[in-house]
């Protein structure tokens, strides 16, 4: 019975909370340099892409979240991708990055505490990120039309912004 | 001493809910539910496995919990435990954790850790479930500025075969403590590691040096040489000591990409394999080539493995991939070879469309000649409604027998609510039917609720058999009956 209570309590709480927000985080990237969240992060919206080389949807999702970062650099809204590959395969992640032609920057977490510290159990997940750094929305997988939803989502948080 | 609780409690609960007004009290839940026929059950068996995550945050405190709870009604299976807690404090540069906590030393060859995101695993010998994630149960401590890494580590990996439900001596025999230092030059980074490790019986020092960086926007590197030095000179590379040796190099010009590795592995699993040296083999998303990876062999493997990508204009994806891996072992030695092409490219403006052929040579698995292939095509039907038929063929020779695989698997989107997919295999493969023959058939729906919560059954026979994900091997057990997972996140 206590187990229940402590389950509504936290619950509960949770609703009362703030939004979730994004650590500063400091990675390195394709090139071997380190960076920083508070660095890298848009004026207005950061869309933040967590993806692997070996995940089929996130290689998708790239041309298309190229196209957004083109059209909205100007406008406040920069995407970082954070590559959870491990040993096994991030040799590969700046070939591919670079062959897929990926504009915006693309760090490195080889053991994905960013990915565990923000509870992200999906590849690709992107997660959108507001001035404040608090995290506005976080859509899971990537399938077609999804760049769509992904730009909708941009508009309506520039609008609320 | 029941009000001293009482109170200790209401105390706990006051100061959370008052500074949850401006703390951050945030997690996720996932649920599955199993009924059906794992191998050895003689009957269907239902079993309810939960993973609750509660993440606190407070300025630059964080605590992090994880409760698991198995129920099955078999009292040495089933467990409600406090898998994981570990309390954070962050100011920049410097980073504290107590506790559990994720933590890969260079490339895996010293150290890592891992969370396979959405993998529960079961095994064959201990029939309890948990998540398979392999952590430290310690103090990890660091120091980070842009052109400097530092970490003082000491811990206890954890073993991930031992469900929840075995003693933690069992779970965690291995304690290290370990130093790391990275210094950058422009784009260079020099770094070196010192590792101890025990597990009570056996005690061996570890010392790894590694270099990284890039060159004229095109070219990049990466290099670690590892070995033990308890009982070895420095310069010692013979047969009879551990080592490890690592090195990738990279080259990009416009929509092109190579990467090249080379590995040497002699003797280095550390205690109960801590350690995970990259494999230097393609880790395949196909399920016939997955389920047929080579597993490294960090007792003594030799190899090198190269990867070349080309984009196309119109998006279209060129991956040329080949690998070795040679082992030797006392009386005889054994040559693993893969050759892997992969082409992806948009048909009529609206079928995304991929094609792959492999072939390889695996003495070790006795898989001889083993040819591959694949096709798979997805388009879109309306406006984020999109269908996907796909279809593999194997085949190989073991001793005298051809054996085959077929796999053939439809999916239809709505995209990003509903998904739903059938999957077919066929194999005669003796080693899994016992026969002429045998075919899996399942059916599997995702549903998204709204954006916090999910909801995926499965239905069905599934396949079981050695897996890899996130460069992570494993063994899945056959299944047979019906699955339920919701997940959703507060």
């Amino acid at each position: 019975m206590k187990n229940i209570y402590l389950f509504y309590a936290i619950v509960f709480m949770s609703f009362l909370t703030n939004a979730q927000t994004v650590p500063n985080f400091l990675l390195k990237d394709i090139d071997n340099q380190m960076q920083s969240f508070e660095n890298l992060k848009g004026e207005k919206l950061t869309l933040i892409d967590f993806w692997a080389t070996w995940c089929k949807p996130c290689i998708k999702a790239i041309p298309k979240l190229n196209e957004i970062y083109n059209e909205y650099k100007e406008k406040g809204v920069n995407i970082i991708g954070i590559n959870c590959d491990g040993p096994r395969s991030i040799s590969k992640v700046g070939p591919m990055s670079k062959a897929l032609s990926i504009q915006y920057p693309v760090l490195l977490n080889i053991d994905s505490d960013l990915r565990i510290d923000l509870d992200i159990n999906y590849y690709p997940t992107l997660v959108m990120v507001n001035q404040k750094d608090e995290i506005v929305w976080i859509h899971e997988g990537y399938g077609h039309s999804d760049d769509k939803l992904i730009v909708e989502q941009i508009e309506k948080n520039l609008r609320d912004d | 001493m029941n009000n001293y609780y009482k109170s200790v409690q209401l105390s706990i609960f006051i100061v959370c809910f008052g500074s949850s007004l401006i703390a951050q009290l945030k997690g996720s839940n996932l649920g599955e539910f199993q009924y059906g026929r794992l191998p050895n059950d003689s009957t269907s068996v239902a079993t309810v496995y939960d993973r609750i995550i509660t993440n606190y945050s407070f300025g630059g405190f964080k605590t992090r919990a994880v409760v698991e709870d198995f129920e099955k009604g078999v009292q040495e299976e089933d467990y409600l435990k406090l898998s994981q807690f570990s309390v954070r404090f962050k100011k920049s540069p410097f980073e504290l954790e107590v506790g559990n906590f994720y933590e890969t030393i260079g490339r895996g060859i010293l150290l890592r850790s891992f969370e396979v995101p959405g993998t529960i695993l079961e095994d064959h010998s201990f029939r309890s479930r948990h998540y398979f994630h392999r952590n430290m149960l310690g103090v990890n401590a660091s120091y980070k500025r842009s052109k400097t890494d530092i970490k003082i580590i000491y811990g206890k990996p954890l073993n991930y075969v031992f469900p929840p439900t075995i003693e933690k001596e069992r779970r965690r025999p291995d304690e290290i403590a370990a130093f790391y230092i990275d210094y950058s030059l422009g784009k260079q980074t020099l770094g070196a590691a010192m590792i101890t490790h025990t597990n009570g019986i056996n005690s061996d020092n570890y010392l790894m040096m590694n270099a990284s960086g890039s060159f004229l926007k095109s070219l990049s590197y990466y290099t670690e040489i590892a070995k033990n030095t308890s009982d070895h000179k420095l310069g010692d590379f013979t047969r009879n000591t551990p080592y490890g040796i690592y090195t990738n190099l990279n080259f990009s010009a416009n929509r092109f990409g190579i990467s090249l590795e080379y590995k040497n592995y002699n003797r280095f699993v550390i205690g109960a394999g801590i350690n995970e040296p990259p494999a230097g083999i393609k880790e395949h998303t196909y399920s016939v080539l997955n389920r047929s990876a080579h597993v490294l062999q960090t007792d003594n493997e030799t190899g090198f493995q190269f990867e070349l990508f080309y984009t196309f204009l119109e998006n279209s994806i060129l991956t040329l991939n080949t690998s070795l891996a040679h082992n030797k072992q006392p009386n005889r030695e054994f040559t693993f070879r893969e050759y892997f092409a992969e082409y992806g490219f948009v048909l009529f403006d609206i079928i995304d469309t991929k094609f792959f052929v492999d072939f390889a040579d695996d003495p070790f698995k006795l898989e001889h000649q083993r040819l591959s292939i694949g096709l798979n095509a997805n388009w879109e039907i309306l406006t984020r409604s999109s269908a996907e038929i796909g279809y593999q063929n194997q085949r190989f020779e073991r001793l005298i027998q051809r054996v085959e695989y077929h796999v053939l698997f439809l999916d239809f989107q709505y995209s990003p609510k509903l998904s739903n997919n059938i999957l077919y295999e066929y194999s005669n493969d003796p080693f899994l039917t016992n026969g002429e023959f045998a075919t899996w058939l399942g059916a599997g729906i995702r549903y998204k609720l709204n954006r916090k919560n999910n909801l995926q059954i499965f239905v069905g026979n599934r396949r079981g058999g050695p897996a890899c994900q996130a460069g992570v091997c494993y063994e899945v057990l056959n299944f047979k009956g019906v699955e339920l997972r919701f997940y959703s996140r507060f």
